[in-house]
């Protein structure tokens, strides 16, 4: 990663796919990152690899405000830094020990994370909303040509934004965005669209 | 009831978490099934002539397809865990019970391979999983829009437990679980439920049970 593309955020999930209390795996051009919410819905990223053993953190588990290691946990708190070590119960873990915290930010009800703190906040895309997340396995290059030579496009009568990001040579992670307030049935037609679009993009690639 | 059954079997999974989440119990007989083939021989064989696990022996009656012993259980003892008799929620029904196998032989295929080193085209298995999870995340997305967090009607049926297991084992096959967001609340959704019991590598929402350091703070 070249150093301005580390303070680029990057669509790492849908907002309302992370539930208040939950962790959930995502990745950064970087490497896997797991993102997930306080018990009140404060939302945190960090390195996906637990400092102890490298279990993936996006396995484990939040109660309050901490992320727990499923596997020997370790857990760890809002700055990232460790907070209790389960086996050492009496000592108050080393200030070294921390699961690197990432920036986060939430537009368009999309997750965005970034390797380091860009200057501004995520662009909005005026009027739109997040619908569904989906993996390519697909350039973004393939993906805007699919979709008829641009991300701004339109998914089964919907007007529509793709928000993309190139996770592997081969693997694209694909954030649809729908005007706001697009009643249930368009939402499902734009859903369905979105799949035939991967299928399009999949058997050209 | 007597439940046929291997600690590593997720079709016998399926029966022994159902069986909990109703409150019913089980006479559990552990088959020799790795390395023992035990399901391969004359006594199990008299019951199951197709050699799979699990069975089920209920005085008479002698079942040998999961999901129709997922239907026995519930019909007995948990008939809210089965469709109504609205045409829509049978059809349903039927439809996952029949799609739980499509992930038995995908996924279920591919951890064989993986696991146990079973003959098999991995990759092969491996694509036809991913594409029925593809399947399963689009419809569970759709239910989502209409409200619904189960694959039939408005609550938790023996549909969702059809298919739970080898989806939340797909990784021992090495598929990834990590691009279905909706799969991975649907499956917290079923670990959230009272009674809820582990196999190996599926286990309980541990945030669930109280807080060891609960009074620290
Ligand atoms: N009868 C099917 C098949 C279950 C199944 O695949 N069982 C495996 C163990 S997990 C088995 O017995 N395989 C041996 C074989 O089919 O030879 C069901 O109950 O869902
Ligand atoms: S690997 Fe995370 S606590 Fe040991």
């Amino acid at each position: 990663m070249q150093a301005d593309e580390r303070t680029q955020w990057v669509p790492a999930a849908v907002s309302t796919d992370i539930l208040d209390g939950t962790v959930v795996p995502a990745a950064l051009p970087t490497g896997p990152i797991a993102v997930w919410r306080t018990a009140s819905g404060e939302l945190h990223a960090n390195g996906d690899r637990c400092p102890h053993r490298g279990m993936r953190l996006s396995h484990g588990f939040v109660r309050g405000n901490s992320l727990s290691c499923i596997y020997h946990g370790w857990r760890y708190g809002r700055d990232g830094g460790c907070e209790h070590i389960p086996a050492h119960p009496g000592l108050e873990p080393p200030k070294s020990i921390n699961c690197g915290p990432l920036p986060v930010a939430e537009a368009n009800g999309v997750v965005w994370v970034a390797a380091q703190a860009p200057e501004e906040a995520p662009a909005e895309i005026e009027g739109f909303e997040a619908l569904k997340s989906m993996l390519f396995c697909a350039t973004p290059a393939a993906i805007a040509e699919a979709a008829g030579g641009a991300l701004k496009t339109e998914l089964g009568g919907t007007p529509a934004h793709l928000v993309t990001a190139e996770r592997t040579p081969s693997e694209t992670f694909v954030v649809a965005l729908v005007p706001t307030g697009t009643d249930v049935a368009s939402k499902l037609a734009a859903a369905t669209a979105l799949e035939a679009l991967r299928r399009v993009t999949e058997s050209a690639t | 009831m007597i439940l046929y059954d291997y600690i590593l079997s997720p079709s016998c999974y399926k029966v022994r978490l159902l069986a909990s989440l109703l409150g019913v119990k089980l006479e559990l007989r552990a088959v020799d099934f790795h390395p023992g083939r035990e399901h391969k021989g004359d006594e199990l064989l008299a019951l199951n002539p197709a050699g799979s696990i699990p069975i089920l022996v209920d005085g008479e009656d002698v079942l040998t397809e999961s999901a129709a012993i997922l239907s026995y259980i519930a019909a007995k003892h948990g008939q809210n865990w089965l469709a109504t008799s609205d045409a829509g929620e049978v059809g349903a029904q039927q439809q996952w019970l029949s799609f739980s196998h499509r992930l038995t032989s995908a996924l279920g295929g591919a951890r064989l391979v993986e696991m146990l080193h079973f003959p098999g085209d991995l990759a092969a298995l491996q694509e036809a999983g991913i594409a029925a999870l593809r399947e399963l995340e689009a419809a569970l997305f759709a239910r989502r829009l209409t409200g619904q967090t189960f694959l039939v009607g408005d609550r938790i049926t023996i549909a969702d437990i059809a298919c739970f297991p080898y989806v939340a084992l797909a990784p021992d096959g090495s598929v990834s679980l990590d691009p279905y967001a909706s799969i991975r609340i649907w499956m917290r959704a079923i670990r959230a439920q009272p009674r809820f019991i582990e196999m190996p590598g599926i286990h309980r929402l541990h945030e669930l049970a109280p807080d060891p350091l609960a009074g620290d703070a």
